[in-house]
């Protein structure tokens, strides 16, 4: 399975994916998209070479284990903005995967790399490593490691590392003190939203039942957002469904090119999933919904498995798309203004851009300013901000300006590794905010409103 | 093949511009092979990455001393091959200056770095109510150095013009390194001959522009926009014969045909063009409110006139932008149709049109290659695509043989080999089709004045005597 030398055998993967390079003509639309190219002016940094680079492993031309194919693909955020802008429609995020599996069977990813996937795809291993995390959080050793680890290039990408931990910090008294007068709500684009509530009480279960996925760094880190899914899932009618032994999605192996543990791991999943009977999937991770939503093409080479993949596939949803689907529910005030920015993985892979803004609009009182260049990755990328801690740092820079010049009381984006990536920014521009995620904010307004009086309130 | 630099040329040039923006290994050149237009592949011995004026000046002085030849490169995104490498030579692109320097509302003028991206001036001149106004189909990733070199068109310079109407000052750094100013603070020229003008349309073949100043216009006050659908193609040529010649001057007239309709609805552009037209006809009409539905009025009936199917108008800004982003993307939408192809570019005169339409599908049907039009018919500037498959060898030589029997076509019918993209690389052996040897040798002579020992873009634009071939 493993060669070291040659290309033949191992442009395999790429050499199937032959029919998906033919679209692209070389017209360079996509370069301004890049986050990359953006700012190293480098066309071998941007998807119009990686895909050339791509194209000449296919060929012949260029071997896999080469440095240049190697750092290139390696240097990719994975964000897909190149997608939608892409008039050919080349599928670049599952070309990247493709091509992420060929570099890495000619020349294995780093150490911090394979660590990380390794850890997150064994359950015991992820219990100890999130319990320490969740242990040096809570005892505030995240937050003072920043303070003592001096900033610079050697140890940049632990103290970012302290830096994400620390900012997984549940918001806490800062939203609960959010004060419960409504001043009028201000959505995108300044357009009021209208004040009558039609959007009434809904019988649990009659908008269909859902499972959601635990995930691991939501289970591991942000247990507080799986509660408020399930909150507000129900406040909003539908019935939530507990799905045991669930694991990770995969979706970290399959961005990283580790596509047969991806595979383990989204068969193991689909199996336990086929288990209950449900209308949807919800995720409250961009990542994994993203992921999720592409199970039908990682199995698409095994007959069997990509229907099964498909059907799960087509339930998955992201938790603010059933919210949306909704109303949703209106709460009680909760005055903030929040800046907001999109996750890559829910506005460049699923497309899904208004869903969010529909959860925080549903929150009378709220502010919501759409940041500069929110279409633009935060360099968070899953792990790309620690095995890239020069450019993913100063992608997460330019983010966290983009932040602070609105003057928001929160920073919001709906997916936790970018709320880290954020987090962790902001942390070390001094700010001591978290960024929250918008079904945190309207967990708070239900609570305020009394909609879980009757359940009891866990937070 | 290609010769790697000498290592103290490495050095020299890493001095100038640190090392991670020289570019050396032969893999990672690969990716700088091609411009746009794919069908050329040349790698180049280095590509060098520079930050400022400055930066430029010295790396330009170092090659220069080492007798190096020079290519420029903006986006990588031209279509005549003008950025494509030569096998000695070292690519200097712009990509790194992407400053806009200076908005000045009052003057109208904006000053930019070259690698600035066409469509980014317009977004930040909007909040003062300007916009740039050449728009060429690839705008939302060509850069102004490359419109500069290239004085590029687009759908909208039917009524404002090309890139060379826009451009008042240009910062050259010049063979052997010496900065030149040329014209500014809104003039063409400073005084004497017209330097400025000379320079846009030198395709990277003077030297390279490291500082732009642009003029700005007014966004105009209202906007019109119909969509004329037609059976056939000749009658949409008709339909554009008409509409110019009942004295109305639209902002733009473009042409779609059939196949290109076909690619752009598949694609995630779909401005929703019928895919059962023979040809859709996009007219524009903008300026002060009053005025703007007679015109359109006008052309409306110019259309049903030509035998139109249907004519609809756009009704809201974003019906607009859908139907100009289905034409504006159709080059990249043809990907979906072969993995290769050749956008040729000239122009006829307008009333010739329709017969030169029917004799390239003539020449499609007699080399069996697919050829898709998209165009701007207000001033006869033809973009006929011919698909291909790159691996096909013998494909590729009926590519040629058709590529050139359409030039010959347009240049009989009065028009000539280019109307926007540049002679570049693939146009070179065209140019005695338009010029007699006594203009290619004022041409040369002109290029010597700028760039006397041809090391910028050598062997472009110019069927060069002593360049080999």
């Amino acid at each position: 399975m493993s060669t070291t030398t040659g290309s033949g055998s191992l442009a395999s993967a790429l050499e199937a994916q032959r029919e998906r390079l033919l679209p692209c003509v070389h017209c360079g639309f996509c370069l301004p998209a890049c986050p990359t190219y953006n700012r190293l002016g480098d066309e071998a940094d941007s998807p119009r070479g990686r895909l050339h680079l791509m194209q000449a492993v296919v060929d012949g031309r260029l071997d896999a284990g080469s440095d240049a194919f190697h750092t290139h693909i390696d240097r990719c955020l994975g964000c897909r903005a190149c997608e939608p802008v892409c008039p050919s429609g080349v599928e670049y995020g599952t070309l990247l995967e493709l091509a992420r599996e060929t570099a890495t069977r000619a020349r294995p990813q780093g150490k911090l790399t394979r660590a990380l996937l390794a850890v997150m795809g064994s359950p015991a291993l992820r219990a100890v490593f999130f319990l320490g995390g969740r242990t040096l959080r809570s005892l505030g050793v995240a937050r003072l490691a920043v303070r003592l680890i001096p900033a610079g290039a050697r140890l940049g990408g632990i103290r970012l590392a302290f830096a994400m931990l620390a900012s997984s910090s549940p918001p806490g008294r800062r939203l609960q003190k959010a004060p419960v007068n409504a001043v009028p709500s201000r959505a995108i684009g300044a357009v009021a939203v209208a004040d009558d509530d039609s959007v009434g009480p809904v019988p649990r279960g009659s908008r269909g039942r859902v499972a959601y996925l635990e995930g691991c760094v939501q289970r591991g880190l942000f247990e507080r957002i799986n509660q408020a899914t399930v909150r507000t899932l129900e406040a909003n009618g539908y019935e939530v469904v507990p799905v045991a032994h669930q694991g990770c999605c995969g979706a970290l192996h399959a961005h990283g090119g580790d596509l047969r543990n991806a595979r383990r791991l989204a068969g193991a999943n689909i199996l336990v999933f086929e288990g209950v009977e449900i209308d949807y999937v919800a995720v409250n991770a961009a990542g994994c919904g993203a992921a999720m939503k592409d199970y039908g093409t990682l199995f698409e080479s095994n007959q069997e498995m990509s229907t099964r993949a498909e059907a799960f596939a087509a339930k998955v949803r992201d938790v603010t798309e059933l919210l949306s689907q909704a109303g949703p529910r209106r709460g009680a005030p909760v005055s903030c203004s929040v800046a907001y920015d999109h996750p890559c993985h829910l506005l460049h892979a699923q497309g899904v851009a208004q869903e969010p803004l529909d959860v925080l609009r549903a929150v009378p009182g709220i502010d919501v300013r759409l940041i500069d260049r929110a279409d633009e990755c935060c360099g968070g990328a899953g792990i790309y901000g620690i095995t890239h801690p020069e450019l993913g740092g100063r992608i997460g820079r330019d983010k966290v300006a983009a932040i602070l010049r609105e003057e928001a009381d929160h920073a919001c984006t709906p997916n936790p590794g970018c709320m880290m990536q954020i987090g962790a920014g902001l942390l070390l521009e001094g700010s001591s905010d978290v960024a929250v995620h918008p079904i945190e904010l309207l967990d708070e307004s239900y609570r305020r409103a009394g909609y879980y009086s009757a359940t009891g309130d866990s937070q | 093949m290609t010769r790697p630099l000498a290592p103290d040329v490495v050095r020299g040039l890493t001095e100038i511009v640190g090392a991670a923006n020289v570019i050396t290994d032969p893999d990672r050149l690969l990716v700088y092979e091609s411009d746009g237009l794919s069908a050329y592949r040349v790698s180049p011995r280095a590509v060098v990455l520079p930050g400022t004026s400055d930066e430029v000046a010295a790396v330009v002085t170092l090659l220069h001393l080492e007798g190096i030849e020079i290519v420029p490169r903006g986006a990588g995104t031209g279509l005549s091959g003008g950025a494509l490498p030569t096998p000695d030579g070292v690519v200097v692109g712009t990509a790194r200056m992407n400053r806009i320097i200076e908005i000045d509302p009052e003057n109208r003028l904006a000053r930019v770095q070259p690698g600035v991206i066409n469509a980014r001036l317009t977004e930040a001149t909007q909040p003062y109510g300007l916009f740039y106004a050449p728009d060429p189909s690839s705008q939302s990733t060509c850069t102004l150095g490359g419109n500069v070199a290239e004085n590029s068109g687009g759908p909208h310079c039917l009524k404002y013009g090309v890139t060379s109407r826009y451009v008042t000052g240009l910062t050259v750094v010049l063979a052997g390194g010496r900065i030149v100013k040329l014209g500014g603070a809104g003039r063409d020229s400073a005084g004497g001959l017209d330097l400025v003008g000379l320079f846009v349309g030198s395709e990277g073949c003077f030297g390279i522009a490291t500082e732009i100043e642009v003029r700005l216009l007014p966004i105009a006050e209202g906007v019109r926009t119909l969509l004329g659908i037609f059976e056939t193609m000749e009658a949409a040529g008709h339909a554009v014969t008409e509409i110019m010649g009942s004295g109305l001057l639209p902002a733009a007239v473009e042409i779609i045909d059939r196949a290109t309709i076909e690619a752009v609805e598949a694609s995630i552009f779909a401005a929703g063009y019928p895919t059962d037209a023979g040809a859709a006809l996009v007219v524009e009409f903008d300026g002060t409110e009053a005025g703007l539905d007679l015109g359109a009025d006008r052309a409306e009936k110019c259309c049903f006139e030509a035998g139109a199917r249907e004519v609809r108008r756009a009704t809201s800004e974003a019906e607009r932008a859908a139907l100009w982003k289905g034409r504006k993307k159709a080059f990249g939408a043809m990907g979906r149709i072969a993995p290769d192809l050749l956008v040729q570019d000239a122009t006829v005169p307008r009333t010739k049109l329709p017969e030169v339409l029917a004799r390239i599908a003539e020449i499609g049907e007699r080399y069996d290659l697919k050829i898709a039009n998209v165009f701007h018919a207000g001033d006869g500037n033809l973009h006929p695509n011919i698909l291909f498959d790159r691996k096909n060898a013998e494909e590729l030589d009926r590519v040629e043989r058709a590529s050139t029997e359409i030039m010959h076509l347009c240049v009989d019918a009065g028009g000539t080999i280019t109307g926007e993209h540049g002679v570049g690389i693939d146009k070179r052996g065209y140019m005695s089709l338009v010029h007699n040897e006594t203009e290619l040798e004022m041409l040369r002579s002109v290029r010597a004045v700028f760039d006397p020992d041809r090391l910028f873009n050598r062997g472009k634009v110019l069927p060069d005597p002593l360049a080999e071939t």
